[in-house]
Protein backbone atom coordinates (compact mmCIF):
# COMPACT_ATOMS: atom_id res chain seq x y z
CA UNK A 1 0.00 0.00 0.00
CA UNK A 2 1.99 3.32 -1.62
CA UNK A 3 -1.02 4.74 -2.89
CA UNK A 4 0.50 8.30 -1.46
CA UNK A 5 4.15 7.85 -2.72
CA UNK A 6 4.24 7.94 -6.29
CA UNK A 7 2.95 11.81 -6.87
CA UNK A 8 5.41 13.41 -9.86
CA UNK A 9 5.79 16.85 -10.16
CA UNK A 10 8.37 19.58 -8.92
CA UNK A 11 9.32 21.11 -6.08
CA UNK A 12 6.85 24.25 -7.25
CA UNK A 13 3.62 21.99 -7.82
CA UNK A 14 4.51 19.86 -5.33
CA UNK A 15 4.77 22.60 -2.52
CA UNK A 16 0.69 22.77 -2.23
CA UNK A 17 0.33 19.17 -1.74
CA UNK A 18 0.42 17.35 1.33
CA UNK A 19 -1.72 13.97 2.67
CA UNK A 20 -2.31 13.01 6.11
CA UNK A 21 -3.74 10.06 7.09
CA UNK A 22 -3.99 7.14 9.99
CA UNK A 23 -3.86 3.64 8.95
CA UNK A 24 -4.89 0.96 11.91
CA UNK A 25 -2.41 -2.28 12.46
CA UNK A 26 -3.43 -5.11 12.05
CA UNK A 27 -2.19 -6.11 15.41
CA UNK A 28 -3.84 -3.33 16.73
CA UNK A 29 -8.22 -3.37 15.29
CA UNK A 30 -10.40 -3.90 17.77
CA UNK A 31 -11.64 -0.61 18.78
CA UNK A 32 -9.76 1.17 16.39
CA UNK A 33 -12.79 3.22 14.63
CA UNK A 34 -13.40 4.97 17.34
CA UNK A 35 -9.75 6.33 17.34
CA UNK A 36 -10.01 6.63 13.53
CA UNK A 37 -13.62 8.42 14.04
CA UNK A 38 -11.69 11.49 15.99
CA UNK A 39 -9.12 11.40 13.49
CA UNK A 40 -11.67 12.21 10.88
CA UNK A 41 -13.23 15.02 12.75
CA UNK A 42 -10.11 16.58 13.88
CA UNK A 43 -8.76 16.24 10.05
CA UNK A 44 -12.09 18.03 8.89
CA UNK A 45 -11.25 20.95 10.94
CA UNK A 46 -8.54 22.35 8.91
CA UNK A 47 -9.92 22.70 5.72
CA UNK A 48 -8.65 19.56 4.00
CA UNK A 49 -9.46 20.04 -0.04
CA UNK A 50 -10.35 16.50 -0.48
CA UNK A 51 -10.95 13.43 2.21
CA UNK A 52 -12.28 9.47 2.04
CA UNK A 53 -11.62 6.24 2.70
CA UNK A 54 -10.51 3.45 -0.13
CA UNK A 55 -13.65 1.28 1.50
CA UNK A 56 -15.99 4.06 1.83
CA UNK A 57 -15.49 6.73 -0.80
CA UNK A 58 -14.33 10.63 -1.25
CA UNK A 59 -15.37 13.95 -0.52
CA UNK A 60 -17.09 14.12 -4.07
CA UNK A 61 -19.12 10.82 -4.08
CA UNK A 62 -19.83 10.58 -0.23
CA UNK A 63 -21.13 13.12 2.86
CA UNK A 64 -18.53 13.53 5.19
CA UNK A 65 -21.17 12.11 7.85
CA UNK A 66 -21.76 9.33 6.13
CA UNK A 67 -17.80 8.71 5.92
CA UNK A 68 -18.00 9.13 9.44
CA UNK A 69 -20.58 6.70 9.93
CA UNK A 70 -19.09 3.82 8.00
CA UNK A 71 -15.30 4.33 9.30
CA UNK A 72 -14.69 0.73 10.84
CA UNK A 73 -11.82 -0.59 12.93
CA UNK A 74 -9.96 -1.74 9.12
CA UNK A 75 -10.59 2.07 7.54
CA UNK A 76 -7.63 4.29 7.04
CA UNK A 77 -8.56 7.52 6.36
CA UNK A 78 -7.45 10.25 4.28
CA UNK A 79 -7.54 14.01 3.84
CA UNK A 80 -5.22 16.43 1.21
CA UNK A 81 -4.29 19.65 2.05
CA UNK A 82 -3.14 22.44 -0.57
CA UNK A 83 -0.87 24.66 2.12
CA UNK A 84 1.45 24.13 4.60
CA UNK A 85 -0.42 25.89 7.10
CA UNK A 86 -3.37 23.68 7.57
CA UNK A 87 -1.56 20.67 7.23
CA UNK A 88 0.46 21.45 9.93
CA UNK A 89 -2.08 22.52 12.13
CA UNK A 90 -4.33 19.21 11.42
CA UNK A 91 -0.82 17.24 12.36
CA UNK A 92 -1.07 19.83 15.43
CA UNK A 93 -3.88 18.82 16.77
CA UNK A 94 -3.84 15.09 16.17
CA UNK A 95 -0.89 14.85 17.77
CA UNK A 96 -2.25 16.54 21.06
CA UNK A 97 -5.25 14.17 20.62
CA UNK A 98 -2.85 11.06 21.33
CA UNK A 99 -4.95 8.76 19.40
CA UNK A 100 -2.06 6.02 19.48
CA UNK A 101 -2.82 5.22 15.38
CA UNK A 102 -0.40 5.30 12.94
CA UNK A 103 -0.12 8.76 11.29
CA UNK A 104 1.60 9.30 7.84
CA UNK A 105 2.19 12.35 5.51
CA UNK A 106 2.82 12.30 2.08
CA UNK A 107 5.06 15.59 0.94
CA UNK A 108 7.99 17.37 0.19
CA UNK A 109 10.35 15.67 2.79
CA UNK A 110 12.19 18.22 3.86
CA UNK A 111 9.06 20.66 4.21
CA UNK A 112 7.39 17.96 5.85
CA UNK A 113 10.11 17.37 8.05
CA UNK A 114 10.26 21.07 8.91
CA UNK A 115 6.79 21.08 10.07
CA UNK A 116 6.43 18.17 11.69
CA UNK A 117 9.93 19.66 13.61
CA UNK A 118 7.93 22.78 14.70
CA UNK A 119 5.04 21.17 16.41
CA UNK A 120 7.80 18.72 18.35
CA UNK A 121 7.42 16.04 16.38
CA UNK A 122 10.72 13.16 15.81
CA UNK A 123 9.82 11.21 12.79
CA UNK A 124 9.81 7.62 12.99
CA UNK A 125 10.32 6.17 9.35
CA UNK A 126 11.07 7.67 5.82
CA UNK A 127 9.66 6.17 2.20
CA UNK A 128 11.31 7.24 -0.88
CA UNK A 129 10.76 6.60 -4.26
CA UNK A 130 13.81 5.59 -6.81
CA UNK A 131 11.26 6.72 -9.30
CA UNK A 132 9.59 4.19 -12.25
CA UNK A 133 11.62 1.30 -13.83
CA UNK A 134 10.91 -0.72 -16.73
CA UNK A 135 9.04 0.28 -20.29
CA UNK A 136 9.04 3.72 -19.14
CA UNK A 137 9.16 4.76 -23.07
CA UNK A 138 5.33 3.61 -23.03
CA UNK A 139 4.02 6.08 -20.18
CA UNK A 140 2.19 9.00 -20.73
CA UNK A 141 3.91 12.47 -20.74
CA UNK A 142 5.00 13.92 -17.37
CA UNK A 143 2.36 16.45 -17.83
CA UNK A 144 -0.40 14.06 -17.18
CA UNK A 145 1.35 11.39 -15.17
CA UNK A 146 1.54 14.30 -12.60
CA UNK A 147 -2.43 14.42 -12.37
CA UNK A 148 -3.20 10.48 -13.26
CA UNK A 149 -0.24 9.60 -10.14
CA UNK A 150 -2.19 11.71 -7.90
CA UNK A 151 -4.48 8.33 -7.49
CA UNK A 152 -2.00 5.72 -5.93
CA UNK A 153 -4.40 3.10 -7.12
CA UNK A 154 -4.78 3.69 -10.97
CA UNK A 155 -8.19 5.03 -11.24
CA UNK A 156 -7.74 8.11 -13.27
CA UNK A 157 -6.62 7.02 -16.69
CA UNK A 158 -4.38 9.22 -19.33
CA UNK A 159 -7.55 8.86 -21.69
CA UNK A 160 -9.80 10.88 -19.64
CA UNK A 161 -7.22 13.41 -18.43
CA UNK A 162 -6.91 14.35 -22.09
CA UNK A 163 -10.88 14.31 -22.86
CA UNK A 164 -11.47 16.30 -20.22
CA UNK A 165 -8.35 19.08 -20.94
CA UNK A 166 -9.44 19.29 -24.76
CA UNK A 167 -13.58 20.11 -22.70
CA UNK A 168 -11.54 22.98 -20.87
CA UNK A 169 -9.87 24.15 -23.69
CA UNK A 170 -13.03 23.92 -25.67
CA UNK A 171 -15.11 25.48 -22.80
CA UNK A 172 -17.41 23.15 -22.01
CA UNK A 173 -16.05 22.78 -18.90
CA UNK A 174 -14.39 24.76 -16.30
CA UNK A 175 -10.68 23.39 -14.70
CA UNK A 176 -12.53 23.23 -11.35
CA UNK A 177 -15.09 20.78 -12.52
CA UNK A 178 -12.98 18.80 -14.38
CA UNK A 179 -10.28 18.06 -11.42
CA UNK A 180 -13.31 17.75 -9.54
CA UNK A 181 -14.47 14.96 -12.04
CA UNK A 182 -11.06 13.16 -11.90
CA UNK A 183 -11.32 13.39 -7.65
CA UNK A 184 -14.39 11.33 -8.16
CA UNK A 185 -12.79 8.19 -9.37
CA UNK A 186 -10.18 8.28 -6.71
CA UNK A 187 -11.76 6.15 -3.83
CA UNK A 188 -9.40 7.12 -1.26
CA UNK A 189 -10.05 11.04 -1.32
CA UNK A 190 -6.05 11.52 -1.82
CA UNK A 191 -6.78 13.27 -4.85
CA UNK A 192 -5.56 16.83 -5.03
CA UNK A 193 -8.34 19.08 -6.66
CA UNK A 194 -6.71 22.27 -6.37
CA UNK A 195 -3.35 21.12 -7.59
CA UNK A 196 -4.74 19.64 -10.59
CA UNK A 197 -6.57 22.40 -11.65
CA UNK A 198 -3.89 24.08 -11.42
CA UNK A 199 -1.90 21.59 -14.10
CA UNK A 200 -4.77 21.68 -16.06
CA UNK A 201 -5.00 25.13 -17.00
CA UNK A 202 -1.12 25.05 -17.51
CA UNK A 203 -1.59 22.31 -20.26
CA UNK A 204 -4.49 24.25 -21.84
CA UNK A 205 -2.28 26.84 -22.17
CA UNK A 206 0.18 25.05 -24.13
CA UNK A 207 -0.10 24.53 -27.57
CA UNK A 208 2.20 21.42 -27.50
CA UNK A 209 -0.72 19.72 -25.82
CA UNK A 210 -3.50 19.32 -28.36
CA UNK A 211 -4.98 15.60 -27.35
CA UNK A 212 -7.81 15.95 -30.66
CA UNK A 213 -5.24 16.56 -33.54
CA UNK B 1 -16.66 -7.01 -16.97
CA UNK B 2 -18.93 -7.20 -20.31
CA UNK B 3 -20.65 -4.62 -21.89
CA UNK B 4 -24.22 -6.01 -22.86
CA UNK B 5 -26.61 -6.04 -25.71
CA UNK B 6 -27.97 -2.90 -24.31
CA UNK B 7 -25.03 -0.57 -25.67
CA UNK B 8 -25.90 2.39 -28.34
CA UNK B 9 -21.66 2.47 -28.81
CA UNK B 10 -21.42 5.94 -27.70
CA UNK B 11 -18.31 5.50 -26.70
CA UNK B 12 -18.67 7.07 -22.70
CA UNK B 13 -17.02 4.56 -20.98
CA UNK B 14 -13.76 4.01 -23.81
CA UNK B 15 -11.86 6.22 -22.38
CA UNK B 16 -12.36 5.11 -18.39
CA UNK B 17 -10.89 2.04 -18.48
CA UNK B 18 -7.17 2.08 -17.70
CA UNK B 19 -6.07 -0.83 -19.99
CA UNK B 20 -7.65 0.64 -23.28
CA UNK B 21 -9.23 -2.56 -23.06
CA UNK B 22 -12.90 -1.22 -24.13
CA UNK B 23 -12.81 -1.62 -27.94
CA UNK B 24 -15.13 -1.12 -30.66
CA UNK B 25 -17.10 -4.44 -32.51
CA UNK B 26 -16.03 -4.77 -35.74
CA UNK B 27 -19.23 -3.26 -37.12
CA UNK B 28 -18.22 -0.01 -35.17
CA UNK B 29 -22.15 0.06 -34.06
CA UNK B 30 -21.06 -0.68 -30.10
CA UNK B 31 -18.48 -1.50 -27.80
CA UNK B 32 -17.18 -4.62 -26.11
CA UNK B 33 -14.32 -5.33 -23.79
CA UNK B 34 -11.45 -7.76 -24.47
CA UNK B 35 -11.41 -9.74 -21.15
CA UNK B 36 -7.51 -10.66 -21.72
CA UNK B 37 -6.80 -6.81 -21.08
CA UNK B 38 -9.49 -6.37 -18.48
CA UNK B 39 -8.70 -5.82 -14.87
CA UNK B 40 -11.82 -6.26 -13.28
CA UNK B 41 -11.31 -2.85 -11.98
CA UNK B 42 -14.75 -1.94 -12.25
CA UNK B 43 -13.86 2.15 -13.53
CA UNK B 44 -16.26 1.90 -16.27
CA UNK B 45 -19.01 0.78 -14.73
CA UNK B 46 -18.91 2.80 -11.41
CA UNK B 47 -17.91 5.89 -13.33
CA UNK B 48 -18.40 6.77 -16.91
CA UNK B 49 -22.43 6.77 -16.58
CA UNK B 50 -23.02 4.30 -19.34
CA UNK B 51 -26.50 5.83 -20.38
CA UNK B 52 -28.02 2.47 -20.94
CA UNK B 53 -26.68 1.07 -17.77
CA UNK B 54 -25.15 -1.70 -20.08
CA UNK B 55 -21.86 -2.36 -18.16
CA UNK B 56 -22.23 -5.51 -16.48
CA UNK B 57 -20.24 -7.24 -13.17
CA UNK B 58 -19.34 -10.82 -14.70
CA UNK B 59 -19.12 -14.03 -12.47
CA UNK B 60 -15.33 -14.67 -12.50
CA UNK B 61 -13.78 -17.88 -11.36
CA UNK B 62 -11.17 -18.39 -8.91
CA UNK B 63 -8.28 -17.19 -10.89
CA UNK B 64 -9.67 -14.29 -12.54
CA UNK B 65 -11.14 -13.44 -9.45
CA UNK B 66 -7.46 -12.46 -8.72
CA UNK B 67 -7.98 -9.35 -11.41
CA UNK B 68 -10.85 -7.72 -9.61
CA UNK B 69 -8.21 -8.52 -5.81
CA UNK B 70 -5.85 -6.79 -7.32
CA UNK B 71 -7.40 -3.88 -9.03
CA UNK B 72 -10.59 -2.68 -7.83
CA UNK B 73 -9.28 -0.26 -4.23
CA UNK B 74 -13.00 -1.12 -2.80
CA UNK B 75 -12.39 -5.40 -3.11
CA UNK B 76 -10.73 -7.26 -0.67
CA UNK B 77 -8.43 -9.59 -1.26
CA UNK B 78 -10.60 -12.86 -0.33
CA UNK B 79 -8.76 -15.19 -1.61
CA UNK B 80 -5.64 -14.52 0.65
CA UNK B 81 -4.79 -11.61 3.39
CA UNK B 82 -8.89 -10.42 3.38
CA UNK B 83 -7.45 -6.43 3.22
CA UNK B 84 -7.78 -4.06 0.71
CA UNK B 85 -5.39 -2.54 -1.32
CA UNK B 86 -2.27 -3.96 -2.89
CA UNK B 87 0.37 -4.50 -0.25
CA UNK B 88 0.93 -4.60 3.37
CA UNK B 89 0.76 -1.84 5.81
CA UNK B 90 4.52 -2.01 5.27
CA UNK B 91 6.19 1.15 7.15
CA UNK B 92 2.84 2.94 7.52
CA UNK B 93 2.61 1.32 11.15
CA UNK B 94 6.15 0.88 11.74
CA UNK B 95 6.26 2.67 14.70
CA UNK B 96 3.52 0.04 16.22
CA UNK B 97 4.65 -3.29 14.59
CA UNK B 98 8.66 -3.08 14.17
CA UNK B 99 8.54 -4.18 11.17
CA UNK B 100 11.78 -2.43 10.04
CA UNK B 101 15.18 -1.99 12.76
CA UNK B 102 17.87 0.07 12.67
CA UNK B 103 19.96 -1.06 10.13
CA UNK B 104 17.71 -2.69 7.66
CA UNK B 105 15.87 -1.89 4.73
CA UNK B 106 12.51 -2.03 3.50
CA UNK B 107 11.83 -2.26 -0.61
CA UNK B 108 8.95 -2.36 -2.92
CA UNK B 109 8.16 -2.54 -6.26
CA UNK B 110 4.95 -2.17 -7.30
CA UNK B 111 4.88 -3.74 -10.82
CA UNK B 112 2.54 -2.28 -13.43
CA UNK B 113 2.34 1.16 -11.60
CA UNK B 114 1.56 3.99 -13.08
CA UNK B 115 -1.52 2.92 -15.09
CA UNK B 116 0.42 -0.18 -17.22
CA UNK B 117 -0.90 -3.06 -15.88
CA UNK B 118 1.06 -6.06 -15.36
CA UNK B 119 0.64 -9.92 -16.21
CA UNK B 120 2.14 -12.38 -13.50
CA UNK B 121 3.96 -13.67 -16.18
CA UNK B 122 6.13 -10.66 -15.67
CA UNK B 123 5.45 -10.53 -12.47
CA UNK B 124 7.66 -13.74 -12.15
CA UNK B 125 10.51 -12.48 -13.67
CA UNK B 126 10.88 -10.20 -10.43
CA UNK B 127 10.08 -12.71 -7.91
CA UNK B 128 12.21 -15.01 -9.62
CA UNK B 129 15.23 -12.38 -9.80
CA UNK B 130 14.64 -11.91 -5.99
CA UNK B 131 14.19 -15.21 -4.85
CA UNK B 132 18.00 -16.16 -6.12
CA UNK B 133 18.96 -13.21 -4.09
CA UNK B 134 17.88 -14.84 -1.22
CA UNK B 135 15.11 -12.58 0.06
CA UNK B 136 12.09 -13.15 2.13
CA UNK B 137 8.39 -12.07 0.74
CA UNK B 138 6.59 -10.19 2.88
CA UNK B 139 4.31 -12.95 4.67
CA UNK B 140 1.32 -10.55 4.82
CA UNK B 141 1.41 -9.17 1.06
CA UNK B 142 -1.42 -10.59 -1.06
CA UNK B 143 1.01 -11.64 -3.76
CA UNK B 144 3.14 -13.41 -1.68
CA UNK B 145 0.17 -15.86 -1.25
CA UNK B 146 1.20 -16.25 -5.08
CA UNK B 147 4.06 -17.01 -4.93
CA UNK B 148 4.41 -21.14 -5.39
CA UNK B 149 7.84 -21.59 -4.39
CA UNK B 150 9.11 -18.55 -1.97
CA UNK B 151 13.24 -19.96 -3.10
CA UNK B 152 12.71 -19.71 -6.76
CA UNK B 153 9.71 -16.94 -6.29
CA UNK B 154 7.74 -18.91 -8.96
CA UNK B 155 4.30 -18.15 -9.33
CA UNK B 156 1.44 -20.43 -9.47
CA UNK B 157 0.85 -21.42 -13.08
CA UNK B 158 -2.92 -21.15 -12.91
CA UNK B 159 -2.41 -16.91 -12.53
CA UNK B 160 0.18 -16.42 -14.64
CA UNK B 161 -1.90 -14.69 -17.57
CA UNK B 162 -3.90 -12.58 -15.52
CA UNK B 163 -3.54 -9.22 -15.35
CA UNK B 164 -3.58 -6.97 -12.51
CA UNK B 165 -3.30 -3.09 -12.53
CA UNK B 166 -0.72 -3.64 -10.23
CA UNK B 167 0.44 -6.20 -7.46
CA UNK B 168 3.71 -5.03 -4.88
CA UNK B 169 6.42 -7.37 -3.99
CA UNK B 170 7.70 -6.12 -0.97
CA UNK B 171 10.61 -7.78 1.63
CA UNK B 172 12.94 -6.26 4.19
CA UNK B 173 17.04 -6.76 4.05
CA UNK B 174 19.69 -6.16 5.70
CA UNK B 175 20.83 -2.55 4.46
CA UNK B 176 24.69 -3.94 3.81
CA UNK B 177 23.19 -5.74 1.03
CA UNK B 178 21.22 -2.99 -0.67
CA UNK B 179 23.23 -2.01 -2.79
CA UNK B 180 23.50 -5.91 -4.30
CA UNK B 181 19.79 -5.83 -4.19
CA UNK B 182 19.26 -2.81 -6.48
CA UNK B 183 21.78 -4.05 -9.00
CA UNK B 184 19.43 -7.33 -9.26
CA UNK B 185 16.37 -5.01 -9.48
CA UNK B 186 18.25 -2.53 -12.10
CA UNK B 187 19.01 -6.19 -14.47
CA UNK B 188 15.42 -7.10 -14.38
CA UNK B 189 13.99 -3.93 -15.27
CA UNK B 190 15.13 -4.65 -18.74
CA UNK B 191 13.41 -7.75 -19.05
CA UNK B 192 9.92 -6.96 -18.30
CA UNK B 193 7.15 -5.80 -20.97
CA UNK B 194 5.69 -3.30 -17.79
CA UNK B 195 7.09 -0.69 -15.51
CA UNK B 196 6.99 -0.50 -12.06
CA UNK B 197 7.36 2.27 -8.96
CA UNK B 198 10.33 1.30 -6.60
CA UNK B 199 10.60 2.74 -3.29
CA UNK B 200 12.76 2.18 -0.53
CA UNK B 201 11.76 2.77 3.78
CA UNK B 202 14.27 3.23 6.91
CA UNK B 203 13.98 4.01 10.33
CA UNK B 204 14.56 7.70 11.31
CA UNK B 205 18.11 7.30 12.67
CA UNK B 206 18.44 10.55 14.19
CA UNK B 207 19.94 12.90 11.75
CA UNK B 208 18.72 13.94 8.37
CA UNK B 209 21.54 12.31 6.04
CA UNK B 210 20.45 8.70 5.31
CA UNK B 211 22.56 6.74 4.00
CA UNK B 212 20.43 4.45 1.86
CA UNK B 213 19.61 7.77 -0.23
CA UNK B 214 23.43 7.73 -0.70
CA UNK B 215 23.73 4.10 -1.27
CA UNK B 216 20.68 4.17 -4.13
CA UNK B 217 22.30 7.71 -5.70
CA UNK B 218 25.69 5.53 -6.43
CA UNK B 219 23.43 3.06 -8.16
CA UNK B 220 21.81 4.98 -10.23
CA UNK B 221 18.99 5.62 -8.70
CA UNK B 222 16.98 9.50 -8.62
CA UNK B 223 15.84 10.08 -5.01
CA UNK B 224 12.09 11.68 -4.98
CA UNK B 225 11.95 14.86 -3.70
CA UNK B 226 8.67 13.97 -1.89
CA UNK B 227 7.96 11.19 -0.44
CA UNK B 228 5.94 9.36 3.08
CA UNK B 229 7.11 9.57 6.66
CA UNK B 230 5.66 7.78 9.45
CA UNK B 231 5.15 10.52 12.08
CA UNK B 232 5.54 8.04 15.25
CA UNK B 233 2.13 8.82 17.07
CA UNK B 234 0.97 5.13 17.25
CA UNK B 235 1.52 2.68 20.22
CA UNK B 236 4.19 0.73 19.64
CA UNK B 237 4.25 -3.54 20.22
CA UNK B 238 7.56 -4.19 19.77
CA UNK B 239 11.01 -3.47 21.68
CA UNK B 240 13.84 -1.97 19.59
CA UNK B 241 16.20 -4.95 21.37
CA UNK B 242 14.07 -7.66 20.52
Amino acid sequence: MTHTLYREGNRKNLSNDFILFAVPSRNHIPGTSKNLKKFFKILLKHHPINYGSMDIGNKYGVEKEEILAKIGDDSAIHAAFDNEKDFQSALKEVKEADLGISVIASGLMDRVYQLAQEIGIERHTVEYSLGIWGKIENLPDKKILEITTMCGHGMITEKIVKKLIEEVRSHKCTAKKAAEKLSANCHCGIFNTIRAEKLIKEIVLDKKYLFNS
Amino acid sequence: MKINEKCIGCGSCEPYCPMNAIRKTSNEKKYFIDLDECVECGICKEFSNCPKDAIENTDLDHTRSIRKEFSDPKAPHVSSTGTYGRGTAEMKTNEVTGLIRKGYTALSLEIGRPGMGAKFSDIEKITKKLAKKKVTFAPESPLTYLIQNQDTGEIKKDYLNEKVLSAIVEFVIKTDRLAEILKAIKEVSSEIDTVFSLCIAEKEQGNTDFPILKIAEKQGFKVSINGKTNMGLGRPLYKEEQ
